[in-house]
């Protein structure tokens, strides 16, 4: 009886999101019906999609115990710099687009060389390189709201066989993302650092290497993500971006992602952005109060990050060491 | 056979006081040695020294007649020696096949090849007889028993030549036990050579061709495992005098109980565990690594939990944290000085000041009286003779071990507790200042109070105890008064060969 | 150790000076001294009286974080205590309520109305209200530590998540609209002097009121009462010594027997306390309740300012003094940077710099400390 509760209870810590996720669809779907018709659903993906591409971004960094404040500021400053080049230069939108992740990847190992090499701690290095790259931006606009080129737009709104382009994009860096963190060496090696960052420079990885690598993949996603979405919209304000590093790092850790490290998965990454969004819109769908909703959102994530909470509790207490058998 | 690794005067000191002196061996090739000795006498040190973690300060070692001197524990896994540590090292988030790779994935198109891994690892699960395990199911959801074996795994990927096992059984059931000597008889028929550190002499005694035995840093005595009963095992352990070494205890316990736990017990540590303390009692607490000694301690101050049994201090039975056993009258200074006992980066004044603080609260904001707090502080550190400068500048981290550990138990004193919990009280203490503890101990109990002295160190306790309470895998095994005791004996209960 | 050796090289002078307590005022001073003779108008009687105005309601909040750090936490909620805090003083103690603009908000009606807040006109109603202010505060500063203490979640996911539900609570109840029309002695907290300098030719007769700069203010008073209160808190009472017990080595805390999770919870209640009494300065001055208080960057200025005064993010290491001067620091800064007409932008990528800067000079300290300890 204790033991299949204790099973319960176990199977309820792991899989959190999903339990949530059922709640709320459900609850949603009893108050209005036509919220999980595929038009509505289809649009919650969409939709998730911007803070999930940077959300997969997040989760490399968490998974390796650390965090990065600058997604924000990144997904500000690299479609900016995309603009110039596609305004300026000329360069047609998916150069604009290789310029923007470029240089997410330059952003990112700006955060890497002063963790990594400086050994200032993530959270104080990106708390900086949060005001230096908004700053910097904010400098190059002058405060100014920047406008694209139009064709960004049209690419941004495209659809490919039906689909549209935001989603797949998406599902490609999820993809991607799954092959290399559960299919390559690089990845399971983030994971082994994650869970034991001595054990791991026993077993000979470098752990510099690692570590620079997850910063970089962060915000590379991240100046992806700030692509896509000005690519819906055309133009770039002064606030794009501001406190959406929040909501990354929600995303990441209600899809599982453990701040402690070593735990968390691209595919969560998705569900919880999607998870997120499914909570916004069904709010506004049920005609909640718009400014309650951000309420309901901090509750949920509450409840996400107690699981978390717990449920290092409870692998410490199984690390524990025991002299005689149980 | 060949001589696999030698010794050839190999040392190790450390600031001069010696660890391992002038040891000589040949370990052959494809042979199981057995490798015992008291805690302290030098195994973790000569491990440590094979395995590059330390490098030692004379002599040398051979590995197959060449020159070894590891830098690195990656230069010991090269030349291909493994150890596997009570203490496992995996990573519990990874599969079985990925803990085995994780340092050199084989890959195709730069994606695992999954399926190389898995029938290779497969393949070494099953020379270990672990066939029941799948490559992919992660560590974390294997038995303390079946991780042992995975590690061995891990070392057998690496064509580990000789295999080094510290205390490989503590946490393992009698079936998983049986098991791994089955796995380290395999080891042997492929050719590999072991060697084999346990408190656990039986099974030492049956497994091994070869005996060795190190005492204070010493080789003092190997042999054929055929020739070496348990008996002549603990005769080698054990042997030093210790004229000098310890103040003369001044008192005789009284007949009131201080302390009196009853029947202590919670799963996978402790066992029905039952220990009384006297007024003006110093109670030994003796056990090899791992006997449940400190964890006794930490469940007696209200640190960790235990699910049976009742405490009780002068009658009174107590709940509650460390906070109500300090308001008791309980004082616990623990094994880890560094990590538990002190704040480095403070003064020395500001730690000796932390638990008895609220003492000097003047109300009603609770505000601190400096000057009768300094004048306390200052008594206490001449009253413990703690050398040291300025207590209120000089940061805690600067000073010597024993000064250090002068302090810890200073910051107790501070509050004249009734029951002192003193847990390897002597650990990393140069000898002046251990005798300078042992008065302390003395007095301590001459004033009516009652200490629980744990150590791993016999003679002290020998010195020290007026009786000694001996543990053996989280149960107690028996007590012996002072007139009765003798080392062999306390040893032998230790080691659980008698019980009192 | 030794105090005797004659005569510190250069280079012992330089990390003396790097690990004093005045390093951060020392760097103000030569900061203010380098800048002055380009900008003269930084040491005008009217820039010193807004520096300083700007200081005082910030050192309240970072005294507050200050105590915080020292435990090896963090507060993101501040800037969301601010703004509740802000929002319900208003809604009770405002003497009008204009229903074109708070018509639809939740509390229109029900706290709020034509005539004003509920406790308008009410004897001590201005007392009350405060009062108020501080119990919500203590309530969210409870959550907070709680969660922290007795939960084990990380401070900074928890009160993250506090920032985001308690400021989405403070738009809610005005519907993101300022509540004006606040009463007269509420203003005068914000502004009101006590010391004003009058700076001019002597004989006119009649002083216009802009002349006069405020140098003590009612905001100078509260927030050096509330700074040498928490100094002496966090320095000379038994509560301080757990703190810093806690922040240094939280394992030998408990097994000395500080009471860990009482403290842990205190000090987030300390921490949003602070909070709710800068709110009262900054509402006030603003003549407002603004649900949008202490939002953005505000909480950035909090924790640069205190870290650059030498308050370490890991515990144990704390003192307001240092915040003190890392918050003049900080405003001397903003202050400076407006001056050189630089945008608020780029003043905030100045600040990242120091931020860094901070950090860098914090792990650098590390290091010469380690190194005189040998």
């Amino acid at each position: 009886m204790i033991k299949s509760l204790e099973k319960a209870s176990d199977f309820l810590f792991r899989n959190a999101t999903y339990v949530i996720f059922a709640c709320v669809l459900l609850y949603y779907g009893l108050q209005a019906p036509s919220f999980l018709s595929v038009e509505s659903l289809s649009n919650i993906v969409k939709q998730a999609s911007f803070i999930g591409i940077a959300a997969i971004g997040m989760t490399f960094v968490l998974l390796t115990a650390g965090i990065d404040l600058s997604v924000g500021a990144v997904m500000f400053l690299a479609p900016l710099i995309a603009g110039y080049a596609m305004r300026d230069l000329g360069v047609p939108v998916p150069v604009g687009l290789l310029v923007a992740v470029l240089t997410g990847v330059l952003l990112g190992a700006i955060n890497a060389i002063l963790i990594v090499r400086l050994k200032v701690v993530p959270f104080i290095t990106t708390l900086a390189t949060l005001f230096l790259f908004r700053g910097f931006g904010t400098w190059l606009t002058s405060s100014q709201q920047f406008d694209f080129p139009e064709e960004i737009r049209r690419f941004g709104l495209s659809t490919v066989l039906g689909v549209p382009t935001p989603l797949i994009v998406f599902a490609i860096v999820a993809l991607a993302a799954h092959v290399v963190l559960a299919h390559t060496a690089f990845g399971r090696q983030v994971y082994a650092f994650g869970n034991s960052p001595e054990g791991a420079r026993k077993a000979g990885l470098s752990a510099e290497w690692i570590q620079a690598r997850v910063f970089i993949i962060c915000s590379a996603c991240a100046a992806l993500s700030g692509f896509m979405l000005i690519a819906q919209i055309g133009r770039l304000d002064v606030a794009f971006g501001e406190g959406s590093e929040f909501d990354v790092i929600a995303a990441a850790v209600l899809g599982g992602a453990s701040l402690f490290g070593g735990i968390g998965s691209a595919f969560g990454a998705v569900v919880g952005a999607t998870l997120i969004q499914t909570v916004k819109l069904g709010l506004v769908f049920t005609g909640v109060n718009l400014y309650l909703q951000p309420i309901m959102l901090g509750l949920i994530i509450f409840v996400a990050v107690l699981v978390d909470g717990v449920r290092e509790k409870r692998l410490l207490a199984l690390l524990k060491r025991t002299i005689r058998p149980v | 056979m060949s001589d696999l690794l030698t010794f050839e005067g190999l040392s190790k000191a450390w600031f001069g006081v010696p660890a391992v002196s002038d040891l000589d061996y040949a370990l052959r090739e494809n042979s199981l040695l057995g490798v015992i000795g008291q805690n302290g006498a030098g195994k973790s040190t000569l491990m440590n020294m094979i395995g590059g973690i330390v490098q030692p300060s004379g002599g040398r070692m051979l590995w197959r007649g060449a020159p070894y001197a590891p830098q690195s524990a990656a230069d010991a896994s090269k030349v291909g020696i493994a150890f596997i540590h009570q203490e496992l090292n995996l990573f519990t988030n990874l599969s079985v096949a990925e803990n085995l790779y994780v340092d050199g994935f084989p890959r195709k198109f730069g994606i695992i090849d999954w399926a190389a891994i898995n029938e290779r690892t497969r393949s070494i699960l099953q020379r270990l007889s672990l066939d029941d395990v799948e490559p992919s199911v992660k560590v974390g959801q294997l038995s303390p028993g079946e991780r042992q074996l995975v590690e061995i795994a891990r070392a057998l990927h690496n064509e580990a030549q000789l295999i080094i096992f510290d205390e490989p059984t503590t946490s393992l059931t009698h079936r998983e036990t049986e098991r791994l000597f089955e796995t380290i008889a395999t080891l042997r028929e492929e050719g590999r050579t072991i060697v084999y550190i346990s408190h656990i002499l039986g099974d030492v005694q049956s497994i091994s061709d070869g005996i060795a035995v190190l005492r204070d840093g010493r080789l003092v005595d190997h042999g054929a495992a055929a020739d070496f009963p348990v008996s002549r095992m603990i005769k080698s352990m054990i042997g030093r005098d210790l004229g000098g070494l310890f103040p003369p205890r001044s008192n005789q316990p009284d007949s009131d109980l201080i302390l009196s736990a009853r029947s202590i017990g919670q799963p996978g540590v402790l066992e029905k565990a039952s220990i009384d303390v006297r007024k003006g009692e110093v109670l030994g607490l003796f056990g090899l690594m791992g006997a449940g000694r400190s964890e006794l301690a930490r469940v007696l101050f209200g640190l960790d939990p235990h699910a049976t049994g009742d405490i009780l201090l002068n009658g009174q039975p107590l709940t509650g944290g460390p906070r109500n056993r300090i308001a008791a009258g309980m004082a616990f200074v623990t094994e880890n000085r560094r990590e538990e006992g002190l704040m480095l980066d403070a003064s020395i004044a500001d730690n000796l000041a932390l638990v008895s603080i609220d003492r000097f609260g003047r109300k009603p904001f609770a505000l601190v009286d400096m000057e009768a707090l300094s004048t306390r502080t200052e008594a206490m550190k001449a009253e413990l003779s703690i050398k040291a400068g300025n207590i209120a500048r000089q940061a805690a981290k600067t000073l010597s071990g024993g000064n250090q550990q002068k302090v810890v138990i200073g910051k107790w004193q501070m509050q004249s507790p009734k029951l002192f919990i003193l847990d390897e009280p002597t650990r990393g203490v140069d000898v002046g200042a251990k005798y300078e503890i042992y008065t302390l101990v003395d007095r301590i109990a001459a004033d009516g109070g009652g200490v629980l002295m744990i150590s791993s160190e016999l003679d002290e306790l020998l010195g020290m105890a007026d009786r000694i309470v001996v543990m053996n895998r989280g149960e107690v095994i028996g007590s012996v008064d002072r007139a009765d005791f003798d080392r062999e004996k306390l040893l032998a209960m230790a080691f659980r060969e008698v019980t009192a | 150790m030794t105090t005797e050796t004659a005569r510190p090289s250069p280079l012992q002078r330089v990390s003396r000076i790097l690990l004093s307590d005045y390093f951060v005022l020392y760097l103000s001073l030569a900061y203010v001294a380098a800048l002055a003779p380009f900008y003269p108008v930084l040491l005008t009687p009217a820039n010193i009286s807004n520096v300083l105005s700007n200081m005082w309601p910030l050192l309240i909040v970072a005294t507050g974080q200050t105590f915080v750090l020292a435990i090896a936490g963090i507060d993101l909620s501040q800037g969301a205590v601010i703004a509740v805090t802000s929002v319900i003083c208003a809604m009770l103690i405002a003497v009008t309520g204009n229903e074109a603009v708070l018509g639809n908000a939740p509390i229109w009606g029900a706290v709020i109305d034509g005539d004003g807040g509920l406790l308008s006109g009410v004897t001590g109603g201005l007392a009350i209200a405060i009062l108020a202010m501080v119990v919500a505060a203590a309530l969210i500063g409870l959550l907070n530590g709680v969660a922290v203490a007795v939960f084990g979640m990380p401070a900074f996911m928890v009160t993250l998540v506090t920032m985001l539900v308690v400021s989405a609570f403070a738009i809610y109840l005005s519907m993101s609209e300022n509540i004006s029309g606040l009463p007269e002695a509420f203003i005068d907290l914000g502004k009101g002097d006590l010391v004003s300098v009058y700076f001019g030719a002597q004989e006119e007769s009649k002083i216009p009121r802009k002349v006069i700069y405020s140098f003590v203010t009612y905001p100078m008073v509260i927030a050096i009462a509330v700074a040498v209160f928490a100094h002496y808190l966090l320095n000379r009472t038994v509560f301080g010594r757990y703190v810093f017990a806690i922040g240094s080595n939280i394992r030998n805390a408990q097994i000395s027997g500080v009471p860990v999770r009482r403290i842990v919870v205190a000090i987030f209640v300390i921490s949003a306390v602070c909070a709710a009494i800068a709110s009262i300065l900054y509402s006030a001055r603003l003549e407002a309740g603004r649900p949008t208080l202490g939002a953005g960057t505000f909480l950035l200025d909090v924790i640069g300012a205190t870290v650059i005064g030498g308050t370490s993010l890991f515990g144990g290491k704390a003192k307001i003094i240092w915040t003190f001067f890392g918050v003049l620091f900080f405003v001397l800064l903003s202050n400076t940077l407006n001056l050189m007409n630089l945008s608020a932008f780029q003043v905030d990528m100045v600040k990242g710099a120091v931020i860094l800067a901070a950090a860098l000079l914090d792990v650098l300290r590390t290091r010469i400390t380690r190194e005189t300890a040998r």
